[in-house]
């Protein structure tokens, strides 16, 4: 059988179909299409379905061809082919069967697949969600802030410090931030309730104090009027005791009615004083004896200038209108108003101030502020006393004027100018020209007086509303008082030595003497001052006017130094004895030493040698001699030396200027002698070396005495006329290293003190 | 309103003391420098100034342009003498020769280069020098001054090689004959010495004090000033002014000057001389007297004329003297203008 070539299977199915009908039957009982579906492979039975296909196709061509042939046993065979086909049929329809159980079965399992799936995802689903929400929950309590964050806990280092050992645990907390952030707050607690237990303390001891305070305060108010009455009762006493607390209470009640600035230059003085006392020594600050200060004036007419403002007005149109009848009535008045209104303008405060300032010689500057009301500035009137009578040289005329004793204390402040640009403007309403005029009656309104009463007043605009500042005054107090105490010293040392000068003496200290040598035969024998127009107008001061050093708040003086005329000691024709007489006016006069010292002056430098030198070197051109008075040849010329100086009001700070002019064969200046301008240049340049012991008071004297010297070396050294019969007309005295040195043939000018030789510089 | 017053303006101490020292200022010395452009000027303080010809002349000059660019302290004492090299500012005066860059000194930033002392033989003071002089062909400096010697140093090793003794007193002024190797040097003991560099004899002296002609014992024997053009010299200071034959050591032109001469010049066929006074002479070689050309100083120490080839525009005679302001002359004729300390 072809069938059964094709497999087990099909064959056991044709066996079933064909042969073992009824043992197929038999076993049909338990038989299952289902179940033989599993054991039948799919593919093989595709693969027989289309095997029976082509079978049938096969057999139905053979039986279409049977049939067309139509042969005899055609019938038979035909029969033969259709049981065949009808087997196929057969095949076919449990193949169909077959596969429809197996369709239903592949449906049934992708169902249930699909099921499962399902079920999964939304097992998934859920998963999600949760984790999605854990994590939430997760930044939630991350983000959560503590409220323990805020305290602001002490440091580490001062908590292990600080905190007792029960609650640090440094053995537990060390390691582990949280517990020690714990024990940190912890003691924070601990901490905040001592605090808040110790607050609780205070504020009881607060109460308990008031309390106290108000007892106190009550026994004080008790008090008063049993003080006022003792007070009342000490008052003879006072008066009797020269203890002037009272007066400086009075007087302070007086300074309430002072002017602001005049006030705020009250207070001011008065505070420094008072400091100054305290500084120099443990006294009690009212007995300063080196500044006092004063109010002067009627307190009554003060108060009467703040009657209420409706009266004055009052009186202003009243005067307003007496003013236009006056001048519709009678012209000629105009003047005399105006002159009225000039003095309106310039009337003073009624109070003023007087400030003493004491110098250590027991001389006063009394000073007097006064504040005018209209213009609103400060003028000063200064005047000096001293303990002693001076007699007044005519030259220091100026020297303690009051009009000139404090010019240019700070530079170019001369107090001749109102200091208020604002001023400028009133004075042109009553044709003041210049308050110039008037600083002689009113006093001077210098720049530092406005600045002692704290008025300042900027360059530019006029402003109308200057306030009295205490800090401005607080500011230039100090230098103020230093430098009116030092104008006041060296105006006063100046006017001594001015004395002396009138006489023809220099006096030198004897602390200055090692700057000259002992020996000086030049004699200042003049000394006036000039006036500045006269200075300006002088041949030889030109430069100096140029330069314009020759300011006319300077004062001006005429030296004039002479040597060889009858005034000379040597020179005179006298005998020994006159010459002796001389020689003891000279000591009497000058420390000037015995006439052999100079000679000595060699012998003392220790140094025989520097005299052995000189002479090796050829260059002591003249043997010292033993007595220098009687050894003069009588000169036949006197050389007279004047000397224009400018004194600046700012000395001894700033040095008076020398112009010279010299007449001996010839005139003899700057201009046309370089040994002159090589003088001028000693005394003006090199002043410094001339100033003496601080605070240089002796720079004038020390000046004119260096000039005579100057004269003395000019003179001796001035080279000899051969051609001239007869012996030189000043022997040179002066021991000098070289005669001329440098191209301009300079003399040697510079004095070297312990050996006494000239030098050039 | 308040009158205007001629009134100083304010001075304090500083202020004063600036002025007096001005005032009393005397420019002993003056070099242009070898580019031409520069002039220094070395006073009695012992301060040197640089001024700029160049920007003072300069069309678009201002005040601050006849300022000095450069003041530094140079020396203790006054600067007596001042010569340039090519390179070199050498600055005398007080017994010391030092030596300035001119490059470093424009650049503002100078420093000495170096310094040398003459051997002087006295130590109590220290003598100054008066007068310096280049001496080209053999590169070497003369020094002379209060010892009385000329002494020569040479520049390319700083060693002071001879020193030449004849003057009995101090020495003001020197002269270079260009020609042969010779110098003259003039002094205060009033004669003029004429010495061969090559053997280091003194070969000639004229005492011109004892010259009638010339001799004016007033005013002194010292002669201030020389100069040398190959056989003709000219001399003056306490004697009068006079034109020298040298071979036949006589006078032959004596210039009626009344003040004495600080300073002389050879410049084309005139003679330029300056001293007490505040002109500034010029002669005919016949003893006639050309111009006077007012200055502003009262006297006057030295001229300069710059001759530099490099910078023909600054052709200019400067003078200076007793004040503190050095009087430029574009031209023979006038007084241009002033530079000042």
């Amino acid at each position: 059988m072809e069938l059964q070539l094709k497999g087990s299977v099909i064959v056991l199915t044709l066996n079933s179909t064909n042969n073992g009908v009824t043992s197929g039957w038999e076993e049909g009982k338990y038989y299952s299409e289902e179940a033989e579906v599993d054991r039948r492979d799919p593919g093989r039975d595709y693969e027989l379905y289309k095997y029976t296909c082509q079978e049938l196709q096969r057999l139905m061509a053979e039986i279409q061809d049977l049939k067309s042939r139509g042969g005899k046993d055609a019938a038979v065979e035909i029969e033969d082919r259709r049981i065949q086909s009808c087997v196929h049929f057969m095949i076919l329809k449990k193949l169909n069967r077959l596969a429809h159980i197996r369709l239903k079965k592949g449906r049934d399992q992708t169902h249930e697949a699909k099921q499962k799936v399902d079920a999964y995802h939304l097992q998934l689903q859920n998963l999600l969600y949760e984790v999605m929400h854990l994590q939430k929950e997760i930044t939630k309590c991350l983000e959560f802030k503590s409220k323990h964050e805020e305290i602001d806990l002490v440091s580490l280092e001062e908590f292990y410090k600080e905190a007792p050992p029960d609650i640090s645990k440094a053995e537990v907390t060390m390691g582990d931030p949280h517990q020690q952030t714990l024990a940190r707050l912890d003691w924070e607690l601990e901490q905040r309730k001592r605090l808040a237990e110790k607050y609780r303390e205070c504020l009881s001891n607060k109460e308990k104090i008031l309390k106290e305070i108000e007892v106190k305060k009550e026994y004080l108010s008790s008090l008063q009027p049993r003080l006022n009455s003792i007070m009342q009762a000490s008052l003879p006493v006072q008066e009797y005791l020269f203890m002037p607390f009272d007066q400086a209470h009075k007087q302070y009640e007086t300074a309430r009615h002072l002017p602001p600035p005049l006030y705020v230059l009250f207070v001011q003085t008065t505070a420094y004083g008072q400091a100054c006392a305290h500084m120099k020594s443990s006294q009690p600050p009212r007995q300063d004896k080196t500044l006092s200060v004063a109010i002067e004036g009627s307190v009554d007419e003060a108060k009467a200038l703040f009657k209420p403002p409706e009266d004055s007005q009052d009186d202003e149109s009243d005067s307003d209108a007496e003013e236009e009848q006056t001048t519709k009535r009678r012209r000629p008045t105009l003047g005399v108003q105006l002159d009225d209104k000039r003095k309106e303008m310039l009337k003073r405060h009624p109070l003023s101030v007087m400030l003493d300032l004491k110098c250590k010689d027991d001389s006063v500057l009394h000073l007097t502020f006064y504040y005018l009301m209209n213009l609103n500035i400060m003028t000063v009137k200064a005047k000096v006393t001293t303990a002693t009578e001076l007699i007044t040289p005519i030259s220091a005329g100026d020297l303690l004027s009051p009009d000139s004793v404090l010019s240019c204390l700070y530079p170019g402040d001369h107090g001749k100018k109102t200091p208020n640009p604002a001023n400028q403007y009133q004075f042109d309403k009553v044709g003041i020209l210049t308050l110039r005029d008037y600083v002689l009656d009113l006093g001077h309104p210098y720049l530092w007086v406005q600045k002692l009463g704290g008025l300042h007043f900027p360059k530019e605009q006029p402003q109308h509303t200057v306030i009295a500042d205490h800090s401005l005054s607080a500011s230039h107090m100090e230098t103020t008082m230093k430098l009116l105490k030092t104008r006041v010293q060296s105006r006063l040392a100046l006017h001594k030595q001015f004395a002396s000068l009138e006489h023809g003496i220099v006096p030198v200290t004897s602390d200055c003497q090692y700057l000259f040598p002992a020996k000086v035969v030049s004699r200042l024998v003049k000394w006036v001052s000039i006036a500045h127009e006269d200075y300006t107008e002088l041949h030889f001061t030109k430069d100096i006017v140029e330069a314009g050093l020759a300011g006319d708040t300077n004062l001006y003086y005429m030296a004039l130094v002479e040597r060889g005329t009858e005034s000379d000691a040597c020179s005179s024709p006298s005998s020994g004895k006159g010459c002796h007489s001389q020689d003891v006016k000279y000591r009497t006069l000058l420390p000037l030493c015995s006439p052999c010292t100079h000679l000595g002056g060699i012998e003392s430098c220790d140094s025989s040698q520097l005299s052995w030198h000189l002479i090796g070197q050829g260059f002591l051109l003249e043997p010292p001699r033993c007595c220098l008075w009687c050894c003069h040849p009588a000169p036949a010329l006197a050389a007279k030396l004047q000397a224009a100086v400018v004194l600046n009001p700012g000395y001894s700070s700033i040095p008076p200027v020398f112009q010279l002019c010299l007449n001996w064969k010839g005139e003899k200046t700057n201009n046309n002698d370089d040994n002159i301008r090589a003088m001028e240049s000693e005394v003006n340049v090199c002043y410094k070396e001339l100033c003496g012991p601080r605070p240089s008071h002796q720079l004038l004297t020390n000046q004119l005495q260096r000039l005579c010297v100057l004269l003395d070396v000019y003179l001796e050294t001035e080279s000899h006329d051969d051609s001239v019969e007869g012996p030189k007309e000043f022997p040179q005295e002066k021991m000098c290293l070289r005669l001329f040195r440098g191209p301009s043939r300079m003399k040697p000018f510079k004095y070297n003190h312990p050996q006494g030789f000239f030098s050039h510089r | 309103m308040e009158r205007a017053m001629p009134q100083a303006v304010p001075l304090g101490q500083m202020e004063v003391f600036q002025a007096l020292q001005r005032l009393h200022m005397i420019i002993f010395s003056q070099n242009v420098s070898p580019c031409g452009k520069f002039l220094a000027a070395g006073n009695n303080y012992g301060q040197i100034a640089i001024f700029s010809l160049s920007a003072a002349l300069s069309s678009e000059a201002k005040e601050e342009s006849k300022k000095p660019m450069v003041t530094f302290q140079a020396h203790d004492g006054p600067v007596y003498s001042m010569v340039s090299t090519d390179r070199h500012l050498l600055s005398a005066g007080d017994g010391e020769v030092k030596a300035w860059l001119w490059a470093e000194i424009l650049k503002k930033g100078c420093k000495e280069l170096w310094r040398r002392q003459p051997p002087y033989r006295t130590s109590l003071e220290v003598p100054e020098i008066n007068a310096l002089l280049l001496v080209p062909k053999e590169n070497s400096l003369i020094l002379a001054g209060g010892d009385c010697q000329l002494h020569t140093m040479d520049l390319e090793t700083g060693t002071f090689t001879r020193a030449l003794w004849g003057h009995t007193d101090y020495i003001h002024c020197l002269a270079l004959r260009e020609r042969s190797p010779e110098v003259l040097s003039g002094g205060e003991d009033g004669a003029v010495r004429l010495w061969d560099l090559r053997t280091a004899k003194e070969v000639q002296t004229i005492e011109v004090y004892k010259h009638e002609e010339c001799s004016r014992p007033h005013n002194g024997r010292w002669i201030g000033c020389l100069a040398t053009d190959s056989d003709w010299m000219v001399c003056g200071g306490g004697p009068a002014l006079t034109l020298w034959h040298l071979r036949s050591s006589t006078p032959t032109t004596i210039f009626p000057m009344r003040a004495p001469q600080k300073h002389v010049t050879f410049y084309q066929d005139l003679i330029l001389s300056a001293g007490q006074g505040r002109c500034v002479n010029q002669w005919q070689l016949s003893g006639e007297l050309k111009a006077q050309v007012p200055g502003s100083s009262p006297g006057l120490l030295s001229l300069s004329l710059n001759q530099q080839p490099a910078a023909p525009e600054c052709k200019v005679l400067t003078a200076a003297g007793n004040s503190c302001r050095v009087d430029v002359f574009t031209n023979l004729g006038y007084r241009a203008f002033s530079l000042s300390f």
